[in-house]
């Protein structure tokens, strides 16, 4: 992000960026991403972000954790899969087939909860792009203190620059600034 | 604005219409007309069940015997059934099953709104006033549960036939088990603990209700402070209460068994039926075209407690027989043994499916709780499986193997159903739909899960 070539508005005051977001919208403008200090209500409907898939990859990491927990106790503690061969633990009297599977409930369970939790949290920093070490992408160190940052990429405008400006500044941005080749410029004030 | 909020709630009032009025009406005459043509078919068949349902027994207690060190412990299941017929004893078994279970939706419907309160939640506000016309029903629940557990007890708690008798030690017949529990096992707690505990709920609803309604007529924040108090009162009482309630009228059923987590259990089966029932009346009345400012989003919350509280269950339900089937010991085991190794199997595990399975796997989907036609197929799965569930604490013990779901079953159940929608849907109709002057009111309006 930090090579983008961005025109940015800042705000002090959400509501003035929600109606601009919702403005720009509806003129058909691709807005790149939002910037602020804490989360805002709605403005992810707003902008128009669709659902992110992450819990249907839970699901899957859940499956493959529930499967996993089965299949590891079939193997180890039954003879079922014919691989029951050098430790026969006999747990409680209770027979060594599928009529334990009371017992293997508890391991199922965890297994599904850790794959689950693991793999949604890696799916996570993988989707978001968190890697460590990585740089962080800040455009205005008060985007974590109190300002609101809206940013558009230039190339997906679909209006004019005056017009956008007009827009940015009629909804009550207190700045706008345009930022080219990693270098950040105030352009209106 | 980009977005709507809203500011203001325009009042409602749910009109319970003659129309509507007969035909819950008909529910409830069509299954008293059933129940009392089972119950006459039943008590005709019944010379030859109870010769069958006695055998039954005879071979159920050797079978006992020979892992009980005590075989007299299980005298009393053979003489209860040459004590009284086998027909009687499944009417007031069904009786009493049914007057449980619909209580337990008034006391999970109490128990949501008094944690809401406690909790200082503002997303349910908007349902606030069908949670506590569901709530309604305890009155006449508790009347009828008390009139079946006077007029009825002797049939389906066989300790009140053994006390009678006044055993001393040395005695043929003498119970070691159920003389040392005849402190708590008797008629004194049956009835007066039983009325006092319903009375003492019927108490606090009737305190929160009123609260509830002068904060209507009055905008102060003091009864929203007042019902706090309350409410977190009411919990305390509830989680002592509620054990002591499942443990005299379901769990002495089977008076030699023990289970200490019963009580938990009985309060999942409470609180997701109670839910469940909430959730079906919510979508019911937005379906008659009240309630439209109730939005998904509050439909979706209800959704998630469901899907939550049927896990809940399903946890409680393998941790009572996951320790009971590893400890192995005859005194525990001989609960499940009389719903495993019997006629009952099928439906024992049809419950697990019911309860658990079927509400996880249709629940987990975000689009599914925001769809009013799943949600009322995975809520009628819910109520049905939980019927079964108490279907499973109640028959086995009273009953017997011989117990079926006929048309008695169908129709008892159908009246009691009749009666609780009647109930709840005129207390609905005595209040606006919406709670006037309640503090989270257009938090719940404009409630958003954020996903």
């Amino acid at each position: 992000m930090l090579d983008k070539n961005l025109i940015v508005g800042v705000y002090d005051n959400e509501d003035n960026l929600m109606s601009t977001v919702g403005r720009l919208r509806k003129k058909g403008v691709e807005i790149f991403d939002c910037f602020t200090p804490y989360p805002v209500h709605n403005l992810d409907k707003e902008m128009g972000i669709k659902r992110s898939n992450l819990t249907v990859g839970a699901f899957i990491c859940g499956s493959l954790g529930f499967l996993s927990g089965t299949l590891l106790q079939f193997y180890m503690m039954t003879n079922h899969l014919g691989t029951f061969k050098s430790w026969p633990m006999n747990i409680g009297g209770k027979p060594m087939d599928y009529l334990m599977l009371p017992s293997m409930m508890p391991v199922m369970f965890e297994l599904t909860i850790l794959f689950t939790a693991f793999g949604i949290g890696i799916l996570f920093f993988i989707r978001s792009r968190m890697i460590h070490g990585k740089i962080a992408a800040i455009l205005d160190p008060r985007q974590t203190q109190d300002r609101l940052l809206i940013a558009i990429e230039p190339g997906h405008l679909g209006i004019s620059r005056d017009e956008l400006n007009q827009i940015l500044k009629e909804e009550g941005a207190i700045e706008l600034r345009e930022r080219k080749d990693g270098e950040q410029v105030v352009i209106n004030v | 604005m980009g977005h709507h909020y809203i500011t203001e709630i325009k009042e409602e009032k749910f009109e319970f219409t003659t129309k509507s009025r007969i035909f819950v009406t008909a529910i409830l005459v069509l299954g008293i007309i059933l129940a009392v043509i089972g119950g006459i078919q039943v008590n005709s068949n019944a010379v030859d069940s109870t010769e069958e349902h006695a055998m039954a027994q005879v071979d159920h207690h050797e079978e006992n015997a020979q892992d009980h060190s005590s075989g007299e412990v299980h005298e009393m299941h053979g003489e209860q059934s040459s004590h009284a017929s086998n027909g009687t004893v499944r009417i007031w078994a069904n009786l009493l099953m049914n007057a449980y279970y619909f209580m337990l939706f008034g006391m999970g419907a109490m128990f949501f709104w008094a944690v809401n309160y406690v909790a200082n939640a503002g997303w349910s506000t908007m349902v606030k006033r069908v949670v506590e016309a569901i709530s309604a029903y305890i009155i006449p629940g508790a009347i009828l549960l008390l009139v079946i557990l006077i007029a009825g007890g002797d049939h389906i708690y066989h300790w009140i036939q053994y006390q009678e008798l006044g055993l001393v030690e040395g005695d043929p017949g003498f119970d070691k088990i159920l003389n040392e529990k005849a402190w708590f096992l008797n008629k004194g707690w049956l009835y007066a603990g039983v009325g006092v505990i319903t009375l003492a709920w019927i108490a606090f609803r009737f305190i929160l209700r009123r609260f509830s309604l002068k904060e209507d007529e009055e905008a102060d924040t003091k009864y929203f402070y007042k019902s706090v108090r309350y409410s977190a009162g009411f919990i305390a009482f509830f989680a002592f209460s509620i054990s002591v309630f499942s443990w005299i009228v379901i769990m002495s059923i089977d008076a030699h068994w023990f289970s200490t987590i019963f009580s938990v259990y009985n309060f999942a089966v409470t609180f997701v039926t109670g839910l469940t029932v909430l959730a079906m009346f919510v979508l019911y009345l937005k379906s008659k075209g009240y309630m439209e400012l109730v939005s998904d989003e509050v439909i979706h919350d209800i959704g998630k407690f469901m899907f939550a509280f049927s896990i809940f269950w399903g946890y409680i339900w393998l941790s009572q027989y996951l320790l009971i089937w590893y400890a192995n010991l005859p005194e525990e085991t001989i609960y499940f043994d009389a719903r495993v190794n019997t006629g009952f199997e099928p439906m024992f595990l049809v419950n697990i499916f019911m309860c658990f399975v079927l509400p996880f796997l249709i629940l987990m989907m975000r689009n599914a709780k925001r769809n009013p036609k799943v949600m009322i197929l995975a809520g009628s799965i819910i109520l049905i499986g939980h019927w079964l569930d108490m279907f499973l604490m109640v028959m086995p013990g009273t009953v017997g193997t011989s117990a079926t779901i006929g048309m008695l079953e169908i129709g008892v159940t159908m009246a009691f159903a009749g009666l609780f929608i009647y109930v709840v849907l005129n207390a609905l109709s005595k209040a606006s739909l919406y709670p006037k002057n309640h503090p989270y009111l257009l938090e719940s309006a404009n409630h958003d899960v954020g996903v």
